[in-house]
Protein backbone atom coordinates (compact mmCIF):
# COMPACT_ATOMS: atom_id res chain seq x y z
CA UNK A 1 0.00 0.00 0.00
CA UNK A 2 1.37 3.43 -0.49
CA UNK A 3 2.94 4.77 2.37
CA UNK A 4 1.32 7.49 4.40
CA UNK A 5 3.49 11.07 3.13
CA UNK A 6 3.42 12.31 6.33
CA UNK A 7 5.91 15.68 4.71
CA UNK A 8 3.20 16.25 2.24
CA UNK A 9 0.58 16.35 5.04
CA UNK A 10 2.53 18.17 7.32
CA UNK A 11 3.09 20.80 4.58
CA UNK A 12 -0.61 21.34 3.50
CA UNK A 13 -1.29 21.77 7.47
CA UNK A 14 1.50 23.20 9.24
CA UNK A 15 -0.69 24.88 12.96
CA UNK A 16 -1.89 21.30 12.82
CA UNK A 17 0.16 18.76 14.91
CA UNK A 18 0.79 15.51 13.24
CA UNK A 19 1.86 12.19 14.62
CA UNK A 20 2.00 9.20 13.60
CA UNK A 21 2.82 5.78 14.82
CA UNK A 22 3.73 2.17 13.24
CA UNK A 23 1.47 0.47 15.74
CA UNK A 24 -0.39 2.12 18.66
CA UNK A 25 -3.04 -0.16 20.70
CA UNK A 26 -5.51 2.11 19.84
CA UNK A 27 -5.58 6.19 18.36
CA UNK A 28 -8.11 7.20 20.77
CA UNK A 29 -6.11 6.35 23.84
CA UNK A 30 -3.00 8.17 22.50
CA UNK A 31 -5.22 11.34 21.54
CA UNK A 32 -6.23 13.00 25.01
CA UNK A 33 -3.65 14.99 26.48
CA UNK A 34 -3.34 16.91 23.00
CA UNK A 35 -4.36 20.25 22.04
CA UNK A 36 -7.25 20.86 19.96
CA UNK A 37 -6.68 20.32 16.12
CA UNK A 38 -4.00 17.68 16.37
CA UNK A 39 -3.90 14.36 14.65
CA UNK A 40 -3.00 10.82 15.84
CA UNK A 41 -2.52 8.49 13.22
CA UNK A 42 -1.73 4.80 13.70
CA UNK A 43 -0.20 2.29 10.52
CA UNK A 44 -2.04 -0.35 12.90
CA UNK A 45 -3.75 -1.01 16.20
CA UNK A 46 -3.74 -3.69 18.28
CA UNK A 47 -6.95 -2.84 20.17
CA UNK A 48 -8.84 -0.63 17.47
CA UNK A 49 -11.86 0.59 19.67
CA UNK A 50 -15.63 0.95 18.22
CA UNK A 51 -18.76 1.69 19.86
CA UNK A 52 -19.19 0.85 23.49
CA UNK A 53 -17.03 -1.99 23.53
CA UNK A 54 -17.02 -3.23 20.16
CA UNK A 55 -13.65 -3.44 18.08
CA UNK A 56 -12.61 -2.11 15.03
CA UNK A 57 -10.64 -4.22 12.60
CA UNK A 58 -6.82 -2.38 12.34
CA UNK A 59 -5.02 -4.55 9.70
CA UNK A 60 -1.43 -3.19 9.25
CA UNK A 61 -0.97 -0.83 6.49
CA UNK A 62 -4.41 -1.44 5.47
CA UNK A 63 -6.65 1.22 6.56
CA UNK A 64 -6.46 4.64 7.78
CA UNK A 65 -6.84 4.89 11.71
CA UNK A 66 -6.82 8.38 13.21
CA UNK A 67 -8.05 10.28 16.43
CA UNK A 68 -8.40 13.55 16.01
CA UNK A 69 -8.68 16.44 18.65
CA UNK A 70 -11.92 18.63 18.53
CA UNK A 71 -13.86 20.98 20.48
CA UNK A 72 -17.12 19.79 21.50
CA UNK A 73 -20.27 20.87 19.16
CA UNK A 74 -23.74 19.64 19.06
CA UNK A 75 -24.37 17.14 16.01
CA UNK A 76 -20.26 16.84 15.64
CA UNK A 77 -20.89 13.27 15.59
CA UNK A 78 -23.07 13.47 12.66
CA UNK A 79 -21.01 16.28 11.48
CA UNK A 80 -17.97 13.68 11.13
CA UNK A 81 -19.95 11.46 9.10
CA UNK A 82 -20.61 14.02 6.51
CA UNK A 83 -16.89 15.19 6.55
CA UNK A 84 -15.61 11.47 6.19
CA UNK A 85 -18.69 10.97 3.51
CA UNK A 86 -17.36 14.24 2.02
CA UNK A 87 -13.60 13.17 2.24
CA UNK A 88 -13.94 10.15 0.15
CA UNK A 89 -15.54 11.58 -2.86
CA UNK A 90 -13.32 14.32 -2.68
CA UNK A 91 -10.37 11.78 -3.05
CA UNK A 92 -11.95 9.00 -4.86
CA UNK A 93 -15.14 10.23 -6.77
CA UNK A 94 -17.09 7.18 -4.78
CA UNK A 95 -20.22 8.36 -2.87
CA UNK A 96 -20.90 6.57 -0.37
CA UNK A 97 -24.21 6.72 1.87
CA UNK A 98 -24.33 7.33 5.52
CA UNK A 99 -26.23 5.35 7.79
CA UNK A 100 -27.08 7.56 11.49
CA UNK A 101 -25.84 8.82 13.21
CA UNK A 102 -22.42 8.34 10.84
CA UNK A 103 -21.75 5.37 9.84
CA UNK A 104 -19.57 5.67 6.03
CA UNK A 105 -21.72 2.33 4.12
CA UNK A 106 -20.41 1.15 0.52
CA UNK A 107 -22.33 -1.59 -1.46
CA UNK A 108 -24.30 -1.78 2.05
CA UNK A 109 -21.54 -2.85 3.71
CA UNK A 110 -19.50 -0.37 6.54
CA UNK A 111 -16.27 1.55 5.02
CA UNK A 112 -15.67 3.34 7.53
CA UNK A 113 -16.68 3.92 11.64
CA UNK A 114 -16.11 7.21 13.76
CA UNK A 115 -16.51 6.98 17.28
CA UNK A 116 -16.56 10.18 19.64
CA UNK A 117 -15.42 10.13 23.35
CA UNK A 118 -15.46 13.47 25.54
CA UNK A 119 -12.13 13.45 27.66
CA UNK A 120 -11.71 16.53 29.90
CA UNK A 121 -13.76 18.57 27.53
CA UNK A 122 -12.63 17.54 24.46
CA UNK A 123 -13.64 15.28 21.79
CA UNK A 124 -11.67 12.91 20.54
CA UNK A 125 -13.10 11.96 17.12
CA UNK A 126 -11.93 8.65 16.26
CA UNK A 127 -12.05 7.97 12.42
CA UNK A 128 -11.48 4.71 10.59
CA UNK A 129 -11.72 4.24 6.88
CA UNK A 130 -11.09 0.60 5.40
CA UNK A 131 -8.90 1.46 2.21
CA UNK A 132 -6.77 -1.67 0.66
CA UNK A 133 -7.73 -4.38 2.72
CA UNK A 134 -8.30 -7.22 0.30
CA UNK A 135 -10.64 -9.40 2.46
CA UNK A 136 -12.65 -9.42 5.75
CA UNK A 137 -12.33 -12.50 8.17
CA UNK A 138 -16.05 -14.71 8.49
CA UNK A 139 -17.57 -12.29 11.16
CA UNK A 140 -17.36 -9.19 8.83
CA UNK A 141 -17.06 -10.23 5.62
CA UNK A 142 -20.95 -9.63 5.22
CA UNK A 143 -20.52 -6.41 7.14
CA UNK A 144 -17.35 -4.35 5.92
CA UNK A 145 -15.33 -3.10 2.99
CA UNK A 146 -12.81 -1.52 1.96
CA UNK A 147 -12.29 0.94 -1.34
CA UNK A 148 -10.31 -1.44 -2.88
CA UNK A 149 -12.46 -4.64 -2.64
CA UNK A 150 -15.21 -1.92 -4.03
CA UNK A 151 -13.47 -0.44 -6.70
CA UNK A 152 -10.36 -2.75 -7.21
CA UNK A 153 -8.10 0.39 -7.22
CA UNK A 154 -5.65 0.70 -4.75
CA UNK A 155 -6.35 3.86 -2.30
CA UNK A 156 -4.17 6.64 -1.45
CA UNK A 157 -4.46 7.09 2.07
CA UNK A 158 -2.05 10.35 2.30
CA UNK A 159 -4.74 12.26 -0.07
CA UNK A 160 -7.83 10.58 1.84
CA UNK A 161 -6.61 11.68 4.82
CA UNK A 162 -5.40 15.55 3.53
CA UNK A 163 -9.03 15.52 2.08
CA UNK A 164 -10.53 14.36 5.58
CA UNK A 165 -8.83 17.06 7.52
CA UNK A 166 -9.90 19.82 5.28
CA UNK A 167 -13.34 18.14 5.27
CA UNK A 168 -13.62 18.12 8.82
CA UNK A 169 -12.25 21.38 9.16
CA UNK A 170 -15.56 22.62 6.91
CA UNK A 171 -17.97 20.85 8.37
CA UNK A 172 -17.87 21.32 11.91
CA UNK A 173 -17.90 25.13 11.60
CA UNK A 174 -21.37 24.47 10.05
CA UNK A 175 -24.22 25.49 12.24
CA UNK A 176 -26.89 22.62 13.81
CA UNK A 177 -29.55 23.33 11.10
CA UNK A 178 -27.20 23.31 8.05
CA UNK A 179 -25.95 19.50 9.35
CA UNK A 180 -29.28 18.39 9.57
CA UNK A 181 -30.49 19.19 6.38
CA UNK A 182 -26.81 18.06 5.10
CA UNK A 183 -27.37 14.88 6.65
CA UNK A 184 -31.04 14.90 5.13
CA UNK A 185 -29.65 15.18 1.71
CA UNK A 186 -26.56 12.74 2.05
CA UNK A 187 -27.95 9.69 4.00
CA UNK A 188 -30.91 7.27 2.34
CA UNK A 189 -31.28 6.33 6.19
CA UNK A 190 -32.84 9.76 7.34
CA UNK A 191 -36.60 9.47 5.62
CA UNK A 192 -38.47 6.28 4.13
CA UNK A 193 -35.71 3.31 5.30
CA UNK A 194 -36.85 0.09 6.62
CA UNK A 195 -34.49 -0.41 9.74
CA UNK A 196 -34.27 -2.58 12.78
CA UNK A 197 -32.77 -0.89 15.83
CA UNK A 198 -31.61 -2.55 18.83
CA UNK A 199 -33.30 -1.16 21.94
CA UNK A 200 -33.30 -1.77 25.72
CA UNK A 201 -36.36 -3.95 25.79
CA UNK A 202 -35.58 -5.60 22.33
CA UNK A 203 -35.28 -4.35 18.60
CA UNK A 204 -37.73 -3.07 17.19
CA UNK A 205 -38.40 -2.28 13.40
CA UNK A 206 -40.02 0.85 11.43
CA UNK A 207 -39.22 3.09 9.00
CA UNK A 208 -37.14 6.31 9.27
CA UNK A 209 -39.28 9.46 9.58
CA UNK A 210 -36.66 12.21 9.34
CA UNK A 211 -34.22 13.35 12.42
CA UNK A 212 -35.27 15.39 15.75
CA UNK A 213 -34.23 19.37 16.02
CA UNK A 214 -31.59 17.96 18.00
CA UNK A 215 -30.85 15.21 15.32
CA UNK A 216 -31.99 12.22 16.88
CA UNK A 217 -33.53 9.81 14.75
CA UNK A 218 -37.33 9.09 14.51
CA UNK A 219 -38.39 5.24 13.42
CA UNK A 220 -42.39 5.20 12.51
CA UNK A 221 -43.08 1.60 13.82
CA UNK A 222 -45.83 -0.24 11.87
CA UNK A 223 -48.26 0.52 14.32
CA UNK A 224 -47.78 4.38 13.70
CA UNK A 225 -46.22 5.25 16.74
CA UNK A 226 -42.60 7.00 17.04
CA UNK A 227 -39.46 6.21 18.71
CA UNK A 228 -36.46 8.55 19.31
CA UNK A 229 -33.25 6.50 18.72
CA UNK A 230 -30.74 8.59 21.01
CA UNK A 231 -27.79 5.72 20.36
CA UNK A 232 -26.48 4.08 17.33
CA UNK A 233 -27.61 0.35 16.58
CA UNK A 234 -29.50 1.00 13.69
CA UNK A 235 -29.29 -0.94 10.65
CA UNK A 236 -30.96 -2.25 7.27
CA UNK A 237 -33.89 -4.24 8.17
CA UNK A 238 -33.51 -7.94 6.91
CA UNK A 239 -29.58 -7.43 6.89
CA UNK B 1 -46.11 -1.48 36.15
CA UNK B 2 -48.21 -3.02 39.15
CA UNK B 3 -49.06 -1.59 42.64
CA UNK B 4 -46.90 -4.21 43.84
CA UNK B 5 -43.69 -2.72 42.18
CA UNK B 6 -44.87 0.71 43.21
CA UNK B 7 -44.76 -0.20 46.24
CA UNK B 8 -42.05 -2.03 46.39
CA UNK B 9 -40.06 1.01 45.03
CA UNK B 10 -41.73 2.93 47.71
CA UNK B 11 -40.22 0.75 50.40
CA UNK B 12 -37.04 1.66 48.49
CA UNK B 13 -36.66 4.86 48.34
CA UNK B 14 -37.66 4.67 52.13
CA UNK B 15 -34.87 2.33 53.32
CA UNK B 16 -32.15 4.01 50.97
CA UNK B 17 -33.22 7.65 52.04
CA UNK B 18 -32.98 9.13 49.13
CA UNK B 19 -35.09 12.10 48.52
CA UNK B 20 -36.31 11.22 45.09
CA UNK B 21 -36.38 8.33 42.62
CA UNK B 22 -37.60 7.68 39.00
CA UNK B 23 -38.00 4.33 37.19
CA UNK B 24 -38.93 3.39 34.07
CA UNK B 25 -40.35 -0.02 32.52
CA UNK B 26 -42.01 0.11 28.74
CA UNK B 27 -43.95 2.90 28.66
CA UNK B 28 -44.36 3.47 32.64
CA UNK B 29 -42.72 5.86 34.56
CA UNK B 30 -43.13 6.20 37.91
CA UNK B 31 -41.23 8.86 40.15
CA UNK B 32 -41.40 8.96 44.08
CA UNK B 33 -40.91 11.99 45.63
CA UNK B 34 -40.79 11.66 49.47
CA UNK B 35 -42.59 13.51 51.85
CA UNK B 36 -39.36 14.66 53.91
CA UNK B 37 -38.48 16.21 50.71
CA UNK B 38 -41.35 17.57 49.39
CA UNK B 39 -44.50 19.47 50.26
CA UNK B 40 -46.64 16.05 49.34
CA UNK B 41 -45.77 12.56 48.41
CA UNK B 42 -45.99 12.48 44.54
CA UNK B 43 -46.62 9.47 42.24
CA UNK B 44 -46.57 10.31 38.07
CA UNK B 45 -47.52 7.40 36.05
CA UNK B 46 -47.08 8.43 32.74
CA UNK B 47 -46.58 7.19 29.26
CA UNK B 48 -42.86 7.19 27.80
CA UNK B 49 -42.33 10.50 26.47
CA UNK B 50 -39.10 11.74 24.59
CA UNK B 51 -36.09 12.98 26.22
CA UNK B 52 -35.30 16.58 26.01
CA UNK B 53 -32.49 17.56 23.29
CA UNK B 54 -29.09 18.88 24.30
CA UNK B 55 -29.33 21.91 26.11
CA UNK B 56 -30.56 23.62 23.21
CA UNK B 57 -34.37 24.39 23.11
CA UNK B 58 -36.11 23.04 19.66
CA UNK B 59 -38.93 24.64 18.13
CA UNK B 60 -41.86 22.26 18.49
CA UNK B 61 -42.32 18.48 18.98
CA UNK B 62 -41.66 16.30 15.97
CA UNK B 63 -44.39 14.28 16.81
CA UNK B 64 -48.17 14.53 18.22
CA UNK B 65 -46.60 11.86 21.02
CA UNK B 66 -43.60 14.17 21.87
CA UNK B 67 -43.17 16.38 24.41
CA UNK B 68 -39.54 17.19 25.18
CA UNK B 69 -38.68 18.93 28.18
CA UNK B 70 -35.67 21.96 28.29
CA UNK B 71 -34.54 22.53 31.64
CA UNK B 72 -33.27 19.66 33.90
CA UNK B 73 -35.77 18.46 36.19
CA UNK B 74 -35.99 20.48 38.94
CA UNK B 75 -34.60 18.89 42.59
CA UNK B 76 -35.71 19.66 46.13
CA UNK B 77 -33.13 20.65 48.66
CA UNK B 78 -32.37 17.78 50.04
CA UNK B 79 -29.88 15.93 52.61
CA UNK B 80 -26.95 18.10 52.00
CA UNK B 81 -24.41 14.85 52.47
CA UNK B 82 -26.25 13.54 49.71
CA UNK B 83 -25.29 14.43 45.79
CA UNK B 84 -27.21 13.20 42.93
CA UNK B 85 -25.03 12.69 39.69
CA UNK B 86 -27.41 14.37 36.90
CA UNK B 87 -26.35 13.36 32.97
CA UNK B 88 -25.32 16.04 31.03
CA UNK B 89 -26.48 15.30 27.51
CA UNK B 90 -29.89 13.19 26.15
CA UNK B 91 -29.00 9.54 25.97
CA UNK B 92 -28.51 6.20 26.54
CA UNK B 93 -27.51 5.00 29.72
CA UNK B 94 -24.65 2.34 30.71
CA UNK B 95 -23.60 0.89 33.48
CA UNK B 96 -20.63 -1.27 31.83
CA UNK B 97 -18.05 -0.03 29.60
CA UNK B 98 -19.31 -2.94 26.86
CA UNK B 99 -22.55 -5.08 27.06
CA UNK B 100 -21.85 -7.39 30.00
CA UNK B 101 -18.93 -6.01 31.45
CA UNK B 102 -19.28 -5.40 34.82
CA UNK B 103 -20.51 -2.45 35.51
CA UNK B 104 -18.05 0.54 36.88
CA UNK B 105 -19.76 0.86 40.39
CA UNK B 106 -22.88 -0.44 42.29
CA UNK B 107 -24.76 0.20 44.94
CA UNK B 108 -22.81 0.27 48.09
CA UNK B 109 -19.54 0.74 45.48
CA UNK B 110 -16.79 3.65 47.36
CA UNK B 111 -16.40 6.35 45.07
CA UNK B 112 -13.68 8.67 44.28
CA UNK B 113 -13.67 12.34 42.19
CA UNK B 114 -12.38 11.72 38.84
CA UNK B 115 -13.74 8.06 39.31
CA UNK B 116 -16.00 6.97 36.44
CA UNK B 117 -19.77 5.87 37.36
CA UNK B 118 -21.26 5.48 33.51
CA UNK B 119 -21.15 5.95 30.34
CA UNK B 120 -24.27 8.10 28.24
CA UNK B 121 -24.12 7.67 24.95
CA UNK B 122 -25.40 10.21 22.42
CA UNK B 123 -25.41 9.76 19.07
CA UNK B 124 -21.85 7.33 19.23
CA UNK B 125 -20.44 10.40 21.32
CA UNK B 126 -19.60 8.59 24.45
CA UNK B 127 -19.76 10.74 27.89
CA UNK B 128 -18.21 8.74 30.67
CA UNK B 129 -19.81 10.34 33.70
CA UNK B 130 -17.42 10.95 36.74
CA UNK B 131 -17.95 11.55 40.46
CA UNK B 132 -17.14 14.77 41.35
CA UNK B 133 -17.05 13.62 45.32
CA UNK B 134 -15.61 10.89 47.65
CA UNK B 135 -18.57 9.02 48.51
CA UNK B 136 -20.75 5.60 48.73
CA UNK B 137 -23.05 5.16 45.73
CA UNK B 138 -26.53 4.75 47.76
CA UNK B 139 -28.76 4.15 44.84
CA UNK B 140 -28.51 3.54 40.71
CA UNK B 141 -31.36 5.42 39.56
CA UNK B 142 -31.54 4.12 36.21
CA UNK B 143 -31.34 1.09 34.27
CA UNK B 144 -28.64 -0.30 32.41
CA UNK B 145 -29.62 0.65 28.10
CA UNK B 146 -32.01 2.75 29.23
CA UNK B 147 -32.81 6.64 27.52
CA UNK B 148 -31.69 9.39 30.06
CA UNK B 149 -33.30 13.02 29.89
CA UNK B 150 -30.94 16.02 30.04
CA UNK B 151 -30.34 16.69 34.19
CA UNK B 152 -31.95 13.55 35.20
CA UNK B 153 -30.35 11.82 37.76
CA UNK B 154 -28.16 8.74 37.54
CA UNK B 155 -26.72 8.31 40.74
CA UNK B 156 -27.40 9.30 44.54
CA UNK B 157 -23.91 9.37 45.87
CA UNK B 158 -23.50 10.32 49.97
CA UNK B 159 -20.28 11.97 50.34
CA UNK B 160 -17.91 11.07 53.29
Amino acid sequence: MTPLDLEHIRAEFPERPIDYYPSLDSTMHAAPGRPPGSVVVAGEQTAGQGRHGHSWHSEAGAGLYCSLVLEPAPVLTLALGLATQSAILDSTGITCDLRWPNDVMLGGKKLAGILVQLVDGRAIAGIGINLNQTEFGEELAGLATSLRMSTGQEACPTRILIALLRAVDNFITEDRDSILRLFAHGSSYAVGRRVTVDQPGGAITGTTAGLDPSGFLIVRKDDGTDTLILAGGVRAAGS
Amino acid sequence: MTVEEIRELINLAAETGIAELEVQRGDNRVRIRRAAFATQQEFVLAPQSYPAPMAAPSPAPVTPSASPSHEPPKEKPSDPTQVLVKSPIVGTFYEGPAPGAPPFVQVGSRVQPGQVLCIIESMKLMNEIESETAGIVEAKLVMNGQPVEYGEALFAVRTV
